[in-house]
């Protein structure tokens, strides 16, 4: 096997899932970023939870339009960082959002050669 | 020093927020047992609200306050006069921002979901006729609830019942038959709009047979002394009609309509029924004035009586904003219960849209007069001093006469081309066309297109007033080469064309332009100050055509050349 078609498989990853406002996510991921997460997904989405409908007249002031935000951090991370994303979200208010974190089996992406060479007998094997 | 040793996790776990875990499904039980509604702190209600507000202010804000100080600044800089009253005027201004911004979310809220339901429903539900005459009404209603239509009543009191006694009198005493003329066209638009639907007939066809018509009857007009005062203010009250209810109102039913009739594919289907909105008031206004005319009897122009609880600042405008909004709210409400047998949902949200359009409403008229006409008129009135004597001081000019025509002129086109480059409705539209002509007619490109056409038509329009040219020639000028233009242009184009010069003039814009000329042609000692809006909706109609006959041109160039290469 060639250096190049290794794959590595990354363990122990948390993946958190933010559901915000239109126009809030940029927030979060700055956030988020700032507390040690590499990077983030955004897309747009829209509904409606049950908050919003309990808050009557109120709840017009909830953008049904969504922004659902994937962040992808190591267990050690996740705990403080789903507290982060929770008090900058500001969470604590009805119509907010709603925020969650599952645990991943196993996640893979570029990793840099040298990284990889750091770890990797079987790399060095391969070459060899 | 006594050592204390203490677990890092247990340290964190201390400083950090205290987490509980508690079941999802204990939570819902436990949630079953208390009352809807969470209490709210003051800061919830803060996050709540706060972003929700400045969001649409800021909306309002970017439209109005560009084009106000725009004005200010004209006359501070290059007339070297303050402005009068300016507190008062700040404060309209201030209503006119937070009217618009009520109204256009109760409008949204309340009304739209409403028409759209009614639009989808109805073609399956009912027959034709039934579709057609609700589409009259519904124009009807929507023109009264128009906040622009006030600003036509507003200008009346600066026209002189002797120089043009018919224009005075159908702004005056018979301003409910020009009302009722111009809501009339638009119903009648309206209805022809959903038979075009319907049919998939092509607007192209339409305009080179509407177009004509009013032409001719414009220039027949002309020809009859008492009447051609009357063509500056027929032809605005087609700008005035396409507004921001009338538009998104119509368009609703519309997209309805063509949903249910299979010809939803059409991207263009929306399209059209603006243009529509704004030839048929001309049609309909010259003619009511053809026919008071010809029956010849003035009626006495009263001032507006002074007494009873009803004429009194608030209660008067309570009234007027209930009035425009009320016919508009039964109609549909009538047809969603009694014709198609639905409930109206979410009621308490029905009604606080309601209630938020017509306070909107009402602050809107409030600021109007006070605000945006008055500022409009400053401006008019002061803007000739720029090259000719001033007529309360006596002054000799500021500049020589061509620097200050040039200067007037400039201006004109700059608050032109501002106030359509804010319009929120344009942008919408620019991102349709870009899809449209795959890329090729960019967002950027139309809008400019169409600015740069207001602009000059504003410029246009002041100049008319400033030299006394008769507004028909103009009109019939710039009509002819928007039809030979569109003769020779493709439907898309011509679509989008002609309903760009209706999208352009808002409740803002209109006030102001229509008070700026009725102030300059006061100044200028022209007969009336009208037909600026009018040059305006032709601007655009020729610049978006021109530049759509420019594009088509350069991507044949380009595949020619790609096929010899």
């Amino acid at each position: 096997m060639s250096k190049q078609s290794e794959l590595i498989v990354l363990t122990d990853v948390v993946l958190i899932t933010v559901v915000v406002q239109r126009g809030v996510a940029d927030h979060v991921v700055q956030v988020a970023v700032e507390a040690g997460a590499q990077g983030a997904a955004v897309f747009y989405a829209h509904g409606t939870g049950v908050r919003q409908k309990q808050l009557g007249i109120l709840g017009l002031t909830v953008n049904t339009e969504k922004e659902i935000i994937y962040i992808v951090v190591p267990s050690e991370q996740a705990d403080s960082m789903f507290e982060r994303i929770f008090v900058s979200a500001k969470m604590d208010t009805p119509g907010m959002g709603i925020l969650w974190m599952t645990r991943l089996d196993k996640m893979s992406t570029y990793v840099p050669h040298d990284v990889a060479a750091r770890f990797g007998v079987h790399t060095e094997r391969a070459a060899g | 020093m006594a050592e204390r040793k203490l677990r890092y996790g247990v340290y964190l776990g201390a400083v950090q927020r205290h987490k509980r875990q508690i079941s999802f499904a204990a939570l819902l039980d436990a949630e079953r047992l208390r009352p809807k509604r969470p209490p709210l702190r003051a800061i919830d209600l803060h996050r709540l609200l706060t972003p929700y507000v400045s969001v649409r202010f800021s909306e309002q804000l970017r439209a109005v306050v560009p084009l106000a100080l725009m004005l200010i600044g004209f006359q501070a800089l290059a007339l070297r006069t303050s402005l009068l009253d300016a507190d008062s005027v700040a404060f309209g201004i201030l209503a006119v921002i937070i009217g618009l911004m009520c109204f256009m979310e109760g409008v949204k809220i309340g009304l739209m979901p409403l028409a759209e339901n009614v639009g989808f429903q109805m073609p399956g539900k009912t027959n034709p006729a039934v579709l057609l005459s609700f589409s009259l009404l519904l124009g009807v209603a929507a023109t009264f609830a128009e906040p622009a239509i006030g600003a036509l009543q507003a200008a009346a009191s600066a026209i002189s019942p002797e120089r043009s006694p018919w224009l005075r009198q159908l702004l005056g005493p018979y301003s409910h038959w020009l009302v009722l003329a111009i809501a009339g066209g638009v119903g009648l638009a309206v209805s022809i709009g959903m038979l075009r639907t319907m049919f998939g007939w092509k607007l192209k066809t339409m305009i080179l047979l509407i177009m004509p018509l009013t032409l001719g009857l414009t220039a027949w007009c002309a020809q009859q002394p008492e009447l051609a005062s009357i063509i500056g203010l027929a032809w605005d009250c087609g700008a005035v009609t396409t507004g921001p209810v009338t538009v998104p109102l119509v368009l609703a039913v519309g997209v309805g309509v063509a949903a249910s009739t299979g010809r939803s594919d059409n991207p263009l289907s929306g399209f059209g029924i603006v243009t529509l909105a704004s030839v048929f008031p001309v049609l309909a206004v010259l003619s009511t004035a053809i026919y008071l005319t010809s029956q010849g009897s003035m009626l006495p122009i009263v001032p507006p009586a002074v007494g009873g609880w009803y004429n009194q600042t608030p209660f008067a405008e309570i009234i007027g904003a209930l009035r425009a909004i009320v016919p508009l709210v039964l109609l549909l409400v009538l047809v969603q219960t009694r014709l198609l047998g639905e409930k109206i949902r979410q009621r308490d949200i029905f009604i606080y849209g309601i209630s938020m359009a017509v306070a909107g409403m009402l602050l809107f008229n409030l600021g109007l007069t006070e605000g945006l006409v008055a500022l409009g008129e400053q401006a008019g009135n002061n803007v000739p001093w720029a090259f000719s004597e001033n007529r309360e001081t006596g002054a000799p000019p500021l500049y020589p006469f061509a620097l200050g025509i040039g200067l007037t002129l400039t201006f004109a086109f700059a608050i032109g081309f501002g106030a359509t480059v804010a319009e929120p409705a344009l942008n919408a539209m620019g991102m349709t066309v870009e899809n449209l002509t795959d890329g090729a007619f960019r967002k950027r490109m139309l809008i400019h297109a169409v600015a740069a056409g207001v602009g000059v038509g504003a410029a246009l329009g002041v100049a008319r007033i400033l030299f006394h040219l008769p507004v028909w020639m103009l009109l019939l000028g710039g009509y002819s080469i928007a039809l030979a233009l569109t003769v020779v242009s493709r439907e898309e184009i011509v679509n989008l064309a002609w309903d760009s010069a209706g999208v352009t003039t808002g409740p803002v814009t209109v006030p102001l332009l229509l008070a700026l000329g009725i102030g300059l042609g006061e100044v200028v000692g022209a007969a009336e100050g009208f037909g600026i809006l009018a040059m305006c909706s032709v601007g655009p109609i020729i610049s978006v055509l021109g530049t759509g006959l420019w594009i088509d041109m350069k991507t044949r160039g380009r595949k020619r050349r790609s096929k010899k290469a």
